[in-house]
């Protein structure tokens, strides 16, 4: 697969791009009979199913193939208009829309109204400087190229990847661990994902502002999702069981 | 399910909604019409690999786009490999887009196009 710009210091193609889906869900009206334990453990066994078809469930098992491969999600409620997002991947595009299906089938679209994007992973992943640290945050960044970007020659756009470059280096410095690129623009406006493991919305903050500085926004549109992660089980609990987070 | 079941034609429905963007206008008559002839040709080779072309229809009237061009393909796959060659000619440059997959739900795409299967 073609990347949509060549490597840069940062970032290299992935050499076994697998599909990837992102989802963004705001939780229904919690009205009587509609959602409860039958289909949140329906959605559990698709998840369960997904898994042993080869779907990746959890950005962290991308990281690092040793860590737990069970469903998260963001919980971004707190500042967003949805209540969650998520990515996943699975081994093709077909079997990533394919899922998606199951999973509202199985009671999924009875809890969450869901936008679902669809693409390909295309670069590899990036570690921060300290990659061990504790991740317990994801930041989400949706983006495409503006006008001025296509518009521009093919010479400002390489100087502009690389100034780029110096801010990614810099999230990098913030010990942001940066799960490679995904590519959207098969199925939606958005023409990439960005997911970075962080240690809470300030780092996300701070990073953005290094963004800003080297003038990333001026060929850009983009929405940034701040979530903190959370094992799916919880984040689809019917509403009567929901437990206060600690 | 497998990518057996993914080799029907015209089981996966790709929707694009385009635009110029503003740029274009500044281009020459004559470029256009090369860039042009390039995405044509682009078309017509997917159509000779099998996908099905059913027209572009105008919706400026009641949306931020300009026209929407259905397609239907054997796999999303297949769709994305037309849409990253019209990628790679620069149509995109040219062009704001925004794009969907959709797959047809069982016994609602004729004999033999089935793709998912209602389960509840």
């Amino acid at each position: 697969m073609t990347s949509l710009t060549g490597d840069t210091d940062v970032f290299t193609s992935d050499a076994n791009p697998r599909a990837c889906i992102v989802l963004t869900g705001k939780r229904q009206d919690d009205l009587p009979g509609i959602y409860g334990a039958q289909e949140r453990d329906a959605i559990l066994a698709v998840f369960q199913a997904l898994k042993a078809e080869g779907w990746v469930l959890s950005q962290r098992h991308v990281f690092d193939p040793s860590a737990p491969n069970d469903p998260v999600g963001l919980d971004t409620g707190f500042t967003h208009d949805h209540d969650i997002a998520a990515v996943f991947e699975a081994p093709t595009l077909d079997a990533a829309l394919q899922g998606t299906v199951r999973l509202e089938q199985a009671g999924w679209a009875r809890l969450f109204r869901t936008e679902w994007m669809i693409g390909l992973r295309e670069f590899a992943p990036v570690f921060g400087e300290r990659a061990s640290n504790d991740h317990a945050w994801a930041f989400l960044a949706l983006w495409e190229w503006n006008d001025q970007w296509c518009e521009a020659t093919p010479q400002a756009r390489t100087e502009y990847d690389f100034e780029c470059d110096e801010a990614f280096k810099g999230d990098l410095a913030h010990d942001v661990n940066i799960s490679g690129r995904q590519r959207l623009d098969v199925a939606h406006h958005w023409h990439h994902l960005g997911y970075w493991e962080i240690s809470g919305p300030d780092v996300a903050d701070s990073a953005i502002r290094g963004h800003e500085r080297v003038a990333d926004f001026k060929f850009t549109t983009s929405r940034h999702i701040v979530g903190r992660i959370r094992p799916m089980a919880e984040l689809i609990a019917p509403f009567g069981s929901i437990k206060a987070i600690a | 399910m497998t990518d057996k079941q993914n080799t029907v034609a015209g089981s996966c429905l790709w929707l694009h909604y385009t635009r110029p963007r503003p740029h274009w206008y500044l281009v020459p008559a004559e470029k256009q019409g090369e860039l042009q002839a390039a995405w044509a040709a682009i078309a017509q080779a997917a159509q000779g690999k099998g996908a099905l072309y059913q027209g572009r229809y105008h919706i400026r009237g009641q949306h931020d786009f300009e026209t929407v061009d259905v397609w239907t393909f054997a796999s999303s796959q297949a769709a994305f490999d037309y849409w990253n060659t019209l990628v790679s000619a620069k149509y995109s440059e040219f062009f704001a887009f925004s794009n969907n997959i959709g797959l047809a739900l069982s016994g609602e795409h004729g004999a033999g196009a089935s793709r998912i299967e209602h389960r509840l």
